[in-house]
């Protein structure tokens, strides 16, 4: 079944690149190579330049893929695995891939211009401005997200927190090696493998133990000071690593999933409301998209597609590749996942279970109601599973000369690496978002605007509130907010891809972007109020500080999720599709 | 046949090496374009309000920076519009 459903949701990509990828960017997009791109009409040799098709795919994927696309379908078998693939691949190949290629092409077309840019532009300029306030809700809950991930499973699995420092060490010694040294890239490159290798090896002999309280303390720590030394210090270094542990974390994972020849363990449909966010009944329709959010689609995305990748495309045609390509790639990474927990997941609850001494009824029948409450009791909740299940399943085919330990690392390393690269990125977009969110008060309250446009204090405030939100222990909450807020993004983006395809080329397939916009533009806005009606009071009743810190976020994006869709109408994009 | 397929698998490894130098290089030119940003505002900063160098040196040095001030137009056009290329850089998850 492992190999049946990898080989299915290949030839399902590779299918639907050819033939619906294809239309999009026939019909609705209308791609083509007569049209100059801004890399070559404005080339300037720093931000607009050209890039082969291939390198720009690697590198626009390397920016899109973390560590969301793993949590977030880990967490969604709890409907069982049938719901939580069909949501990666449908809204992969109708939503989350259009969005991503709408994004890019439209800014291609708007001179590289971000999507904010032509947001501003074709709705309107409250659409601009607000993306500032949802980003910056996006930082901090995507502070108490990951550090609450990497807390927990540094606190599981110790030897992923050593390997973590002596990798971060590795890093160190790389650019060293190439910055000062000037020794030979490609032989900087060996050494630097080679020292991962050894981060992992070094991590299982000396595990680290310390309590999630002290390793709260030290991601805020880190994330003031990782962002204030130089890039080509740590940053750089220990991304390039990052990069390498990435491709051979999937490469591993693709070749494990074809060769276990192994049935689900997992039901394949668990009920339509399993207990998941906050302790509460979930029905899989609003919620699905909160708790799911980049391996199927992601708001951040429209920003990279937009960022960067639209300065450097050679041409209009390779935009396909990119944008919705990209995209197939991630969620084919999230296919991987839920594979991995669906063949071995429930050995992996038995394995800890035994190892604890608890007794546990876990069948389909009762799925749905226990197994979120269960693999939080055994520790295996959040990125755990996924880690256990991943070493499970390369330990049953011709992969196991790798012993186990290394793959649980190294699976351990590949999630935590991600999650902490976001944590010290963080602080950067926060200080930008923060200025511009201030300017109005830059004339009226210069003072107060001084204050926090301050690269210090503009750090200090997501980070802070980030890690007291992950303190607080209510994970499951913050990362269905933190979902919110990227679907959010996700929803504006897509409106402004439409509102694209409908004003500018007057595209008679305008409905392939319209139709998935309103659609996710519904779904958010019904999981928004089910989750500040049916989950927050909870959540405010048990911390009332957090629970409230959260509720405020939420509610202020509810509101601006009414302003974006009433902008949305009101312009003459909308009414030029209509 | 043969030789196709090995030089498609070279290509493959070129462009992936391609990719992680690309990748890698990318946060340095960040840098250094706010080093040149600084570089064009003491040069021009008559522009924005900021004492420059004498004259003469800046008219002697002016003809170096043709593309640092195309650079720097494109950049005081777009410096509200810098999230994204921000995201695009350095990641976020």
């Amino acid at each position: 079944m492992t190999t049946l459903i990898i080989i299915f949701g290949f030839s399902i990509y590779l299918i639907l690149y050819l033939t619906y990828g294809k239309k999009l960017e026939r019909d609705v997009v209308k791609a083509s190579n007569e049209q100059s791109t801004p890399s070559h009409r404005l080339y300037d040799g720093v931000d607009y330049i050209s890039a082969r098709k291939e390198v720009l795919l690697g590198h626009h994927f390397a920016s899109i893929a973390g560590a969301a696309p793993i949590i977030g379908p880990a967490l969604a078998i709890c409907w069982g695995w049938a719901p939580a693939l069909l949501w990666v691949w449908l809204g992969n190949i109708f939503i989350g891939a259009v969005h991503d290629y709408l994004s890019l092409m439209a800014s291609v077309r708007y001179d590289g211009k971000s999507v904010q840019f032509v947001a501003t532009d074709l709705i309107g300029k409250r659409t601009g401005y607000a993306f500032y306030w949802i980003v910056f809700f996006l930082l901090i809950l995507v502070v108490a997200a990951f550090a609450a991930i990497i807390g927990g499973m540094f606190v599981r699995t110790p030897a992923i927190a050593s390997a973590y420092i002596y990798k971060i060490m590795a890093a160190l010694v790389l650019g060293v090696l190439i910055y000062r040294a000037k020794m030979n890239f490609s032989l900087a490159t060996i050494i630097g493998i080679v020292m991962l290798g050894f981060a992992i090896w070094l991590g299982t002999v000396t595990p680290i133990k310390a309590s999630y309280m002290t390793w709260m303390w030290v991601f805020f720590f880190y994330i003031i000071v990782a962002s204030s030394i130089p890039v080509n210090v740590l940053l750089q270094p220990r991304d390039y690593l990052n990069s390498w542990l990435l491709y051979a974390g999937l490469v591993l994972g693709f070749l494990a999933a074809i060769f276990a020849f192994r049935g689900f363990e997992v039901p394949a449909f668990a009920g339509f409301s399993p207990v998941l966010l906050g302790g509460k009944a979930t029905p899989f329709w609003p919620a699905i998209p909160l708790v799911i959010a980049c391996g199927s689609l992601s708001g951040f995305h429209s920003l990279v597609a937009s960022g960067t990748s639209s300065k450097q495309l050679d041409k209009e045609s390779d935009g396909l590749l990119i944008g919705y390509g990209a995209m197939f790639l991630e969620g084919f990474l999230s296919t991987i996942v839920i594979v991995a927990i669906a063949g071995f997941g429930y050995t992996a609850l038995k394995t800890a279970a035994a190892a604890k001494a608890v007794e546990f009824t876990l069948n389909a029948s009762n799925w749905g109601a226990t197994f979120t409450g269960i693999s939080g009791k055994l520790g295996l909740s959040k990125a755990n599973l996924f880690v256990q299940s991943y070493a499970d399943m390369a330990a049953a085919t011709w992969l196991s000369f790798i012993p186990g330990k290394y793959v649980k690392v190294l699976a351990g390393m590949w999630v935590a690496s991600f999650a902490m690269t976001t944590l010290d990125t963080t602080n950067r977009l926060a200080r930008y978002c923060l200025a511009e969110m201030a300017a109005p008060l830059k004339e009226s309250a210069t003072g107060l605007y001084n204050f926090l446009a301050n690269r210090w204090v503009a750090s200090v405030i997501p980070a802070a509130i980030g890690i007291y939100l992950a303190a607080s222990g209510n994970w499951l909450i913050i990362w269905g907010s933190f979902g919110a807020s990227n679907q959010l993004i996700a929803s504006i983006a897509l409106m402004t891809g439409a509102a694209y395809v409908a004003k500018k080329l007057k595209s008679g397939f305008a409905n392939a972007a319209l139709i998935p916009a309103g659609l996710l533009w519904i779904t958010v806005t019904a999981a928004l109020l089910w989750f500040i009606i049916v989950v927050q009071p909870g959540a405010i009743a048990a911390k009332p500080v957090p629970g409230w810190t959260v509720t405020v976020i939420l509610v202020v994006m509810f509101i601006l999720n009414f302003v974006f869709v009433f902008d949305f109408i009101k312009s003459k994009s909308f009414k030029k599709a209509g | 046949m043969i030789s196709s397929i090995v030089q498609r698998i070279r290509r493959i490894f070129a462009d992936f090496d391609a990719t992680h130098r690309e990748k890698a290089t990318a946060l340095t030119v960040m840098e250094m374009e706010e080093l040149e940003n600084i570089f064009a505002l003491l040069l021009l900063g008559s522009f924005a309000g900021f004492p420059s160098p004498p004259t003469f040196i800046a008219v002697e040095l002016l003809p170096y920076m043709e593309r640092e001030l195309q650079v720097l137009c494109k950049r005081a056009k777009d410096c509200n519009d810098m999230l994204a290329e921000m995201c695009g850089t350095i990641g976020l998850e």
